[in-house]
């Protein structure tokens, strides 16, 4: 029973992973550019659908609506005038500063903006499917209802963008702009476009998951830097490449660290899940597609 | 290819700006006044030729002169000054999928090939100007037509295009040109670090693809095979054709 619980604690745990991971393979797979503000789009989605709902007493309906829409823009502007003026210039920037800081400062942003529009409480969207938790085919095993949201969405999303990638030209245009910026351009493929869209498109399922999420975890203005770090490790053990590996790795890790808490210690369960996943890059780098991404 | 037109030494050299020029049928691309800079160093200045359809012209001159930047700011790969016009057409600067729906693709220097990702997909994305449609990308003629052309391929549809040799990486490259059923194809360097028995080898598959009617554009540093091959040279130096442009 305890390990049937933990286990469907870990897969919960391990679908919000594998959400953020998605979001962040996703986007890099077509720029080259780790996505860090992307728990702060959970962030400000889960906020600020909290705010209309319980402060402005709008229905969930529109604020969750109309939050997805302001996250969308926002990213979209975002894009063309910080992403469009390093990228889309004369002189394309390129390496680990890009890499790395130019989300890095929208992190911060968002950060400052969500301390400013929500305080400093903890906040959660509200429950999209409330009541008790579910008796998994009254077995004794219990999962929380936002938890099967989550695990729902998160599959859905997965299958979603495997699917893209594999089976669609679009897809493997995606997968091309990340591979050659150059040699993409040259079939006629619209790097800035799929740039664009994606950033705008992990934005939006970032800001979903986080509304989804926050009633199990809670969120706080500073909460993104966490997520993100989630997200980014998860989508490490798929290279940064593959949105589909992003999700396996993203569950696994979940179930890792629910069993080891539940088994070994719930005081370094964490520690022992950063040993063994440092362990694992350092034993077989190659295998988790590592080494194409620090290439 | 429908399209097919003249052949093998029907060449007619176009003056610049002379409109239609010789023939009745606009030719098969015509370049005015081109230039292309970096930043403040121009790398190509006032270049003008033509070629009309069917002919194979090879662009030659010393490494480093600017042939490169000429195929390039044609294809709208780079920013570029000057009058650019396909099959009659005025092409706009940097828009490489006008050109490459007007019929030019071309196949650029070191390959530019996605290397995590297999033969078969590096090819099928050349037909991404043509539509969006993996299954009509995958059943249409100009990608069964590209992989024909190339056997050696058959038994490394799977593999990564990255651990592919330097030869089987150019007929990659070039097999996926080729899917864009291009009308006139733009080769930049074709033989750059391969061994002479495979030059040989991409040279005979360029003058298989001459040979089914298509125009050819063949940029080389080292011309004795791309002269072989070619109905017409223009040579250029210091940014500028010296030889070949009339």
């Amino acid at each position: 029973m305890k390990l049937g619980n933990l286990i469907i604690a870990g897969i919960v745990t391990g679908s919000i992973y594998a959400a953020f991971a998605a979001c962040v393979a996703l986007w890099y797979r077509v720029s080259n550019i780790l996505n860090l503000a992307v728990g702060d789009f959970a962030m400000m989605g889960a906020l600020g659908v909290d705010d209309l709902v319980r402060v402005k007493h709008w229905a969930i309906a529109p604020a969750i609506l109309v939050m997805l829409a302001a996250v969308a823009v926002g990213a979209y502007v975002y894009d063309r005038v910080v992403l469009g003026l390093a990228q889309d210039g004369r002189t394309r920037q390129e390496g680990i500063v890009v890499t790395f800081f130019f989300t890095f400062a929208l992190s911060f942003f968002l950060e400052g903006l969500a301390e400013v529009l929500y305080g400093t409480d903890v906040h959660a969207a509200p429950d999209l499917w409330a009541g008790p938790s579910l008796n998994v085919f009254a077995s004794g095993l219990h999962i929380e209802r936002a938890g099967v949201l989550v695990v729902g969405f998160a599959a859905v999303v997965g299958l979603a963008l495997a699917v893209f990638m594999r089976r669609t030209l679009r897809g493997k245009a995606v997968e091309a702009c990340g591979e050659n910026y150059l040699g993409a351009r040259i079939v006629g493929i619209d790097n800035r476009q799929y740039r664009r869209l994606l950033f705008v498109l992990s934005a939006v399922l970032a800001a979903v998951f986080g509304i989804l999420e926050s009633p199990i975890t809670g969120y706080t203005f500073n909460s993104g830097a966490s997520i993100s770090l989630t997200g980014f490790l998860a989508a490490a053990f798929a290279g940064f490449q593959k949105p589909g590996k992003a999700v396996v790795a993203g569950l696994s890790i979940g179930l890792l660290e629910a069993i080891l808490g539940g088994y070994v210690s719930a005081q370094y369960g964490d520690t022992l899940l950063y040993a063994i996943l440092a362990a694992a890059v350092l034993i077989r780098p190659s295998a988790m597609g590592l080494d194409v991404a620090l290439d | 290819m429908t399209d097919s037109a003249g052949g093998r030494g029907g060449a007619t050299a176009v003056a610049p700006g002379s409109g239609d020029g010789a023939s009745s049928q606009p030719a098969a691309l015509r370049v005015a006044d081109l230039s292309v800079s970096y930043g403040r160093v121009a790398a190509v200045h006032d270049v003008s030729f033509s070629i009309d359809e069917g002919e194979c012209v090879a662009l030659i001159g010393p490494n480093g002169n600017g042939k490169s930047s000429i195929v390039m700011g044609i294809a709208g790969l780079v920013a570029r000054g000057g009058h650019v016009e396909i099959f009659g057409r005025t092409a706009p600067p940097a828009n490489v999928m006008f050109m490459s729906r007007h019929g030019l693709t071309l196949v650029p220097e070191r390959r530019q090939l996605y290397p995590q990702l297999s033969v078969a997909d590096n090819v099928i994305l050349g037909c991404y100007s043509r539509t969006r449609s993996l299954r009509k990308a995958r059943t249409s003629d100009s990608y069964r037509r590209a992989l024909t052309l190339f056997p050696e391929l058959e038994g490394h549809m799977k593999q990564k295009a990255g651990t592919l040799s330097g030869g089987q990486q150019q007929m990659v490259a070039i097999a996926r040109g080729l899917a864009a059923d291009p009308r006139i194809l733009a080769v930049d360097e074709p033989c750059l670090g391969l061994a002479e028995t495979v030059g040989k080898r991409v040279y005979d598959a360029l003058a298989g693809i001459h040979a089914d009617g298509r125009t050819l554009l063949i940029v080389e540093e080292a011309p004795v095979r791309a002269l072989q091959l070619a109905t017409r040279q223009v040579e250029v130096r210091n940014g500028v054709v010296v030889r070949g442009s009339e």
